[in-house]
């Protein structure tokens, strides 16, 4: 068993578990990504397709995870695969987007929303007095590149004059580079790179716009300040864990070890940040329903902005970063132009991790 | 502060968020001073224009709750005591209540909603005029 095959195991397992969870940990006035009243949350058209969706997702699990092994046991290209997990994504957004059609198709000819009252509700109080940015939490990413940097600055002049920049699939070094302050300190760069940008995503987080439900907003109100400091916590813990890969990596390539499990010292601790915070955000996700109906309003109908389901694009909302509908965390508005910058910032920087560790 | 608008509703959006700072001023949770936030940031909050928002601002300041400035922005104002004001409200208020009567709503039922609906209102500490 190569790593290779272990790591597209475990994924399309989280995948799968993913899949099967999310609907249990969403909003139910939000099932499959369609915006339904409360007196609808548990229609039968809307149990049925959860039913319905959990079979299929379990089948095109099965499905994948057989035809991924049968297909490398008899071929025996890697690559295959990373493409049974990409296969499995693809299957699970047809699940998602059958049920959310059928759902739309009931709630459109049932006319759930006639005669009731769509509003929308605001808290001043999350402007006035926004939820504090965890700096403490920041010490974290921000000590770990610091001993990094140190660490290198004392280690340089005993470093190889050789360092390995690029490995190979076997995690064997393929390429090396003369030693140079831009090679030793490349994945250093990249630790204050990921740091800045969940740091400011956290910050947006905390300033983003609440979705309340004005239902019974006050409870809504609450329970977004907690999951907005949840979410920023969780990402600065993640750009810790990061920063920890890169600094297990750079101490590897400045004492030249070679090594099979090379790779592992960055994968596992950067799985290991995913999965943690993606296990807490989904014990909050989902907001508690109020008992007592304080307004006598209903969330308003948004599905017409959420494209697919899944993608927010609404031009006239200036918000950059919005709460998911079906999912964990947040998503960008992409009808907004800074969106598409800020993807461009976020690629560019993946692809620039890419070419310094596993490209070339 | 919580405000709620109703887009269902017959009545403009800029007339409910007039009518609910006026309920927040009334119930005490806004008082003399109290800032109200920015017409962009609220507007954006709202994902509404913020005309509407500008609109229900110079409303209330036309009705002299609050005072627009420059450098503080919208604040809750000291309301001055309108000889005015008070007959335009009456002829609101026989209105409300003529409604109520004329669907059939006991005179005694209509008393008892207003006596708690004033009661949930904290009065403010009355002021002698200058």
């Amino acid at each position: 068993m190569t790593p290779g095959i272990i790591l597209s195991s475990v994924l399309l397992a989280l995948v799968l578990l993913l899949a099967l969870v999310l609907p249990s940990i969403t909003s139910p006035t939000v099932p499959f990504g369609v915006r339904v009243p409360d007196g609808h949350v548990g229609d039968p058209v809307v149990v049925a397709q959860s039913r319905r969706y959990r079979w299929r997702v379990l089948l095109s699990g099965v499905l994948t995870a057989v035809a991924g092994v049968g297909t490398f046991a008899a071929t025996g290209a890697t690559f295959l695969l990373p493409v049974s997990v990409l296969l499995l994504l693809g299957a699970w957004y047809g699940c998602f987007f059958l049920a959310n059609q059928e759902i739309r198709a009931a709630k459109a000819a049932g006319n759930w929303y006639g005669g009731l009252h769509q509003g929308i509700a605001v808290d001043t109080g999350l402007r006035s007095d926004p939820p504090r940015f965890p700096w403490l939490w920041l010490a974290f990413p921000v000590a770990v590149t610091v001993a990094t940097a140190a660490i290198g600055v004392v280690e340089y002049p005993s470093m190889p004059a050789l360092l390995a920049v690029h490995y190979g699939a076997g995690g064997q070094a393929d390429r090396l580079a003369p030693k140079s302050f831009g090679t030793a300190f490349s994945l250093v760069i990249v630790q204050v790179i990921v740091t800045l940008l969940l740091s400011v995503i956290a910050a947006g987080i905390l300033r983003g716009r609440a979705d309340l439900d004005p239902a019974h907003p006050q409870a809504s109100a609450r329970w977004h300040r907690q999951y907005a400091s949840l979410g920023a916590r969780a990402l600065l813990g993640l750009a810790g864990m990061i920063a920890l890969g890169m600094m297990g990596s750079s101490l590897l390539m400045w004492t030249g070890t070679r090594a099979h499990w090379a790779a592992l010292v960055v994968v596992v601790p950067v799985l290991a940040g995913v999965g943690l915070a993606m296990v807490v955000l989904a014990r909050y996700n989902r907001e508690p329903q109020g008992t007592a109906r304080e307004t006598g309003l209903t969330h308003r109908d948004d599905d017409k902005f959420w494209r697919g389901g899944l993608l927010y694009i609404n031009r006239e909302d200036h918000a950059l970063m919005v709460p998911r509908r079906f999912g964990l965390g947040w998503t960008l508005n992409f009808g907004n132009p800074r969106a598409g910058m800020l993807l461009a910032g976020v690629l560019a920087l993946i692809s620039l991790a890419v070419i310094l560790r596993f490209g070339g | 502060m919580i405000l709620a608008l109703d887009l269902t509703s017959d009545i403009p959006l800029y007339l409910q968020l007039r009518d609910r700072i006026t309920e927040e001023i009334a119930e005490g949770r806004l008082v003399e001073g109290s800032a109200l936030p920015a017409t962009r940031a609220l507007a954006a909050d709202f994902g509404i224009n913020f005309h509407t928002v500008n609109k229900a601002y110079a409303l209330l300041r036309q009705q002299g709750l609050i005072r627009l400035n420059r450098k503080t922005g919208a604040v809750v104002a000291a309301a001055p005591v309108d000889p005015l004001f008070h007959a335009e409200w009456s002829a609101k208020a026989r209105t409300l209540l003529a409604e109520a009567i004329a669907r059939g709503v006991p005179a005694d039922d209509v008393l008892d909603a207003c006596q708690s609906m004033l009661a949930s209102f904290q009065t403010p500490p009355t002021k002698d005029l200058p």
